[in-house]
């Protein structure tokens, strides 16, 4: 099963671990991934404001470099997800917009026709690997370990929009972290948002939107939050030092990308993994889960 | 062309309805006309909180409106909350249902609920808010056209696709869901955020071609437009189906960014770093729009740099990327916006 891979500028940089991560993961999932090389920025959620012009160009020519390649496009990155959405429908209900991004991709030979499925790797779990596939793989399943998911925005909002549920009923990160043998708990702000999008310029905003979701996680009893986005990873790990001290509260809860979890569960080690990249260690998430031999594991 | 991106995708992104049984089928399902409504209600008064609860017999097609009338006339004559037209119209019966903003006159009940008051606005009595914050956000606002030009006649020269988000904006009624749902109006006074109720009121005319943009300059100065954080919250509770982010909030920071561009350095920077590398490097997004105020959060720096989510050599020197010349030839230099 082959897809154009689009990581995205934050696993390219403050979320590298990621990246390595996806392909360690997808190698074990038997996803063959060609990695966008000359894919830019989707503008993250400032392009689209100031520039809608500049936005749908970057988005459609990252679908047409797909599309040329005659692949589905797989992303991990909530945002990016977000975007690429929005520009395809864009591209498809205006003629006239299709046309005009159409004549600028032209310079460089390349044409969209509206052709690219676009799906995050949460959704390529359960529509190309299917659940029961996902079970077959899972040789450390990680019983013991209790993971609180949090969603972030994109992923599940806009309502109504690209078939996306209302996100209180969102359950497909639960479920998966059921199918790798984790806990999943319920707690406050598992569809709330990080508040990455202000982050560079006031963080203030996100680190007092983020202490109680991650409070809440910690109370509940989550050993780790898993999340499948890393903008909202750069907030809850990269931050998490800020939004304890403004908490006035100990947090030190592991935050893992998603294909770490599921990683794990398919039997990488956390170097492999690049658990050990994390600001928050979470290299030893793995030790909550109870061995196969039944024994809990010395760290634990 | 084909739109492979609507729904019915295969299911993962549809994950949660059925199995939670969401949906109105479903919920109205689950109860038979007599069966026992447990509703948990928030009262208030004077400062002092309790929690309520009411037994509500069952009829069929109920809605939440309904229940808290069968509550007011049978067991606590006393219970605070609005309502006019009961046809989502007015705006004005909006509570929390299960910590959800509704209106309770188009909201299908459940076996068990806990009904509380908005949030983010404060509590006259039980259900009743006091929406002045709101109005006065808006009156500051100056929600209203002033013309540039004189007044042509009638019918003005005005076309759907001139007026295609204002449009959208005057569809709100005024229920305060959003500005109830709104995370970053939860935080208070930590910004400027007007919050999206305030923003639908202003853009249904700052989005009016007809106003003059000295006006519209004047009142996106107050609104703290960028501390949005695009979350969506507000377009999920929408009764209207207003998409307030997309329709409202972003066409309203296209023009702070085109009439007071102070307001989007933030944005134009994260533009002028992409244009020029292809992608976002955050140490250099973090630099151009903090400055030298980014080396105060020098203990952070320290350790995304300790576990080398940040390299300072690309950051100042920049690396080239396949991405680099294809974004600088589409998006060309700031001056060509």
């Amino acid at each position: 099963m082959k897809f154009a891979y689009y990581p995205g500028c934050s696993a390219r940089s403050t979320c590298a671990e990621l990246n390595v991560a996806t392909h360690r993961v997808a190698e074990r999932l038997g996803l063959d991934l060609l990695q966008l090389e000359s894919a830019t920025c989707t503008g993250a959620r400032e392009l689209r404001a100031i520039d809608p012009a500049g936005f749908y160009t970057l988005n459609v020519r990252i679908l047409a470099l797909a599309e040329r390649e005659k692949l589905p496009l797989m992303t991990i990155c909530n945002t990016c997800t977000l975007n690429l959405l929005d520009a395809h429908a864009a591209f498809v209900s205006d003629e006239k917009l299709a046309q005009a991004v159409n004549e600028k991709l032209a310079e460089e030979n390349l044409k969209y026709s509206g052709r690219t499925r676009i799906s995050h790797f949460l959704w390529v779990l359960y529509e190309n690997i299917g659940e029961a596939r996902l079970r077959e793989l899972v040789t450390n399943p990680l019983t013991g370990l209790t993971v609180a998911a949090f969603y972030g925005c994109h992923i599940t909002r806009p309502p109504l929009r690209y078939g996306f549920v209302d996100s209180r009923n969102n359950v497909a990160l639960e479920r998966l972290a059921e199918i790798l043998g984790c806990r999943p708990i319920d707690y406050n702000g598992r569809t709330e948002c990080c508040g990455f999008h202000t982050a560079a310029h006031d963080e203030k905003v996100a680190i007092k939107l983020t202490g109680q979701h991650i409070l809440s996680a910690k109370t509940g009893g989550a050993h780790a939050m898993v999340t499948p986005c890393p903008l909202c990873h750069t907030v809850l790990d990269g931050f998490q030092h800020e939004i304890a001290k403004d908490l006035g509260q100990e947090l030190d809860v592991p935050i893992l990308h998603l294909p770490q979890l599921v990683g794990l569960a398919l039997g990488l080690s956390p170097e492999e993994l690049n658990l050990d990249r994390h600001v928050i260690a979470a290299a030893t998430v793995a030790a909550h889960a109870v061995r196969k031999d039944g024994a809990m594991n010395a760290a634990e | 062309m084909l739109d492979t991106q609507i729904s019915p995708r295969d299911g993962a992104s549809r994950l949660g309805q059925t199995e939670r049984d969401d949906t109105l089928l479903a919920r109205n399902s689950r109860m038979a006309s007599g069966a026992t409504i447990i509703m948990r209600v928030r009262r208030q008064e004077n400062g002092s909180i309790r929690y309520d609860t009411f037994d509500v017999p069952y009829r069929k097609w109920m809605r939440v409106l309904d229940a808290l009338n069968w509550i007011a006339e049978n067991a606590a004559t006393d219970l605070a909350y609005r309502w006019i037209c009961g046809s989502k119209m007015c705006g004005t019966c909006a509570v929390r249902m299960n910590g959800r903003e509704i209106l309770a006159c188009w909201e299908a009940v459940e076996p068990e609920m806990t009904i509380e008051p908005l949030r983010n606005l404060p509590v006259i009595r039980d259900l009743v808010v006091d929406r002045a914050p709101f109005e006065n956000k808006v009156a500051r606002l100056e929600p209203w056209i002033e013309r540039s030009n004189a007044y042509v006649g009638f019918p003005e020269p005005l076309s759907h696709k001139q007026m295609k988000d204002a449009s959208k904006a005057l569809d709100c009624i005024g229920c305060m869901c959003c500005y109830s749902a709104c995370p970053v109006i939860g935080l208070g006074d930590l910004t400027d955020f007007a919050g999206p109720a305030p923003l639908v009121q202003l853009g249904q005319t700052a989005l009016d071609p007809r106003n003059s943009s000295a006006k519209v300059a004047r009142s996106l100065a107050l609104t703290g437009i960028f501390n949005c954080v695009s979350c969506y919250k507000c377009e999920e509770v929408c009764p209207a189906a207003i998409p307030i982010v997309s329709r409202v909030i972003e066409p309203l920071k296209a023009k702070a960014a085109q009439l007071v561009p102070e307001m989007a350095g933030h944005a134009r920077a994260l533009r002028r770093i992409v244009a020029a590398r292809g992608r976002v490097d955050p140490g250099a997004l973090v630099l151009s729009v903090q400055g030298l105020r980014a080396l105060t959060r020098l203990p952070r720096i320290v350790r995304l740099f300790l576990r080398g989510k940040i390299n300072p050599l690309r950051t100042l020197f920049g690396t080239k990327t396949a991405a680099a010349e294809p974004a600088r030839r589409l998006l060309g230099r700031e001056a060509s916006q």
